[in-house]
């Protein structure tokens, strides 16, 4: 069960990972003026106001995931991380734990400034919250990564 | 709850989240609740290492954090709310970030 929690919990990751990029990349976009040329236009080209609510669901899921594993990662996990004097290790998920909850508690704010029609006085704060958001959704990605490999990693 | 109230919301979140952690840190492990993965409990009191293992706060955190957020939330005035400069949220997010990377160095030395 354990192991298909954490297969899920990462899938989902994934799909954020993705809708989060895309939207991170799109509103940097200053003044969309000629028709995409490249594949960078193209994936910053997408209509990221689409995104808001599929990101702030897979964002909770994730989140609510995450915390169902915790109780096994600190039985297991963190106990092999200090016999291992691993100490970067337990502290980049230390990060990953405080950054996922200013994440969950920036969502509502996230929605409202994403929420049709986009108003002009929300744009730099959209911009902002939404790199904030992307921001975490990498480092917690990696960071969850490094984790789950760190045997292999760190023989 | 206007939609105006989500502004401060996500702002209070944070802060009071980080001061919850910091509570612990500064108390030796002070915290509404405790969960013992060991157990499979939630216990109010602390209990000992040998027999209940490592406690998580992180639950407790959260779990503080949202009410007290949504309960200031809802006193503060919907004009308050729609006066609040919408910066501010990002600021406040950026500042806690920083803060915990700040803190969590600690870890790499």
């Amino acid at each position: 069960m354990i192991q298909l929690m954490l297969i899920v919990h990462g899938v989902l990751a994934v799909f954020l990972l993705g809708a989060i990029t895309h939207q991170a990349f799109a509103v940097a976009r200053v003044r969309p003026t000629a028709p995409a040329q490249t594949v960078v236009d193209r994936f910053r080209g997408v209509h990221s106001p689409a995104f808001t609510n599929a990101i702030v669901l897979l964002f909770c899921l994730t989140f609510v995931l995450g915390g169902l594993l915790y109780p096994r990662y600190r039985i297991d996990v963190r106990p092999m991380l200090e016999d291992m004097q691993l100490r970067a290790a337990n502290g980049m998920f230390e990060s990953k734990e405080h950054f996922a909850a200013v994440g969950l508690g920036l969502l509502p704010a996230y929605w409202l400034f994403w929420r049709l029609p986009l108003r002009r006085e929300y744009t730099d704060s959209r911009k902002y919250v939404t790199w904030i958001l992307a921001f975490v959704v990498w480092w917690n990605f990696l960071v969850g990564e490094v984790l789950n490999n760190i045997r292999g990693l760190f023989p | 709850m206007s939609t105006a109230h989500f502004k401060v919301f996500s702002i209070l979140f944070g802060v009071t989240y980080m001061a919850m952690f910091f509570y612990s840190e500064r108390t030796a492990g002070q915290a509404l609740f405790r969960y013992y993965p060991a157990l499979g409990g939630f216990y109010r009191e602390s209990q000992p290492m040998e027999t209940a293992g490592p406690p998580i706060l992180w639950y407790s955190w959260l779990a503080g954090a949202f009410v007290a957020s949504v309960v200031l939330s809802l006193i503060v005035p919907r004009s308050w709310a729609e006066r609040m400069p919408d910066s501010w949220v990002w600021i406040v997010g950026t500042a806690m970030l920083i803060a915990i990377l700040v803190y969590e160095r600690r870890w790499f030395y």
